[in-house]
């Protein structure tokens, strides 16, 4: 891991270890934690197996919506999940625009141990591009991809209704 | 650079601007005129001037003009942007661990009830 290019971040979360990872696996229980309010994840499937197909969808005000399909690298149940955005199902990989609307590259992997009193250890690591694709993608001033993508299919959607 | 807390508000108002932090990260790459910076960006030229403005002030560029072409450098640490970069990133995980651990207090109280 590298601190230019990577994040690591780790909580004890105060729920028992067999619920943070249902919590965490199941469509049902991601849709409600997923996005960021005023946003929501209608969709969400996840396959826990390597290859898996990790979908999810997302919709906000403007009609911002965006779907990413991830892949599922490796499952140890109640442990461990590594998923990528690199690639779809079954490993075939994904493109990505130049103006990163569509996503970026990168690997999550998450952990789940024990913390004892019922408490959960989760960390997630982020694993990104190095910084000359950053920049790539920066330089197009798209660096903010939630706030610009939202705003650009904001003007979509207005575009849309004026033409309707 | 940024040696008082002034100017340190500034920069940071400065970098809270994605379509600015884009021109910090094009310009960590090396100097650039005005319609180099604007090119790429979907926004008009006073607008660039303006953001520009804003940076200038901040400390973290330094333009220079020769003849009809002003040119635009970096001042200071180049990293600035693209920490930028990662911090956002950070903050959306951490956000979305948050709601994550909201998420699991949530069903355990409505277990309980």
């Amino acid at each position: 891991m590298s601190d230019e290019t990577d994040l690591h971040l780790e909580r004890t979360l105060d729920a028992p270890r067999d619920l943070v990872w249902k919590a965490w696996t199941d469509p049902e229980h991601i849709k409600r934690w997923w996005a960021p309010r005023p946003y929501e994840t209608p969709e969400c499937e996840i396959e826990l197996r390597p290859g898996g197909k990790f979908f999810t969808r997302m919709t906000g005000p403007d009609g911002f919506d965006y779907s990413g399909t991830a892949c599922i690298l490796e499952i140890v149940p109640g442990e461990r999940i590594v998923w990528s955005s690199t690639m779809k199902g079954d490993y075939r990989p994904n493109e990505f625009t130049a103006d990163g609307c569509n996503g970026f590259p990168f690997t999550a992997v998450h952990t789940f141990a024990d913390a004892g009193e019922g408490r959960t250890r989760y960390t997630a690591t982020v694993l990104h591009a190095d910084q000359k694709d950053r920049e790539a993608h920066d330089a197009m001033g798209f660096q903010d991809g939630w706030g610009t993508c939202a705003d650009q299919m904001a003007e979509v959607a207005r575009e849309l209704a004026a033409n309707a | 650079m940024l040696n008082d807390s002034h100017q340190l508000d500034h920069a940071f108002a400065a970098l809270a601007d994605p379509l600015r932090r884009g021109m910090l990260a094009r310009l960590s790459r090396g100097p650039a005129s005005v319609s180099e910076l604007a090119a790429p960006l979907s926004v008009s030229l006073p607008a660039v001037l303006q953001h520009l403005k804003a940076l200038e002030s901040s400390g973290l560029v330094a333009s220079e003009k020769k003849g009809r072409v002003r040119t635009v450098r970096l001042q200071g640490d180049a990293l600035a942007a693209a920490e930028s970069w990662l911090t956002q990133r950070r903050k959306e995980w951490e956000a979305r661990i948050d709601r994550f651990e909201d998420h699991l207090r949530n069903i355990q109280t409505e277990a309980k009830a």
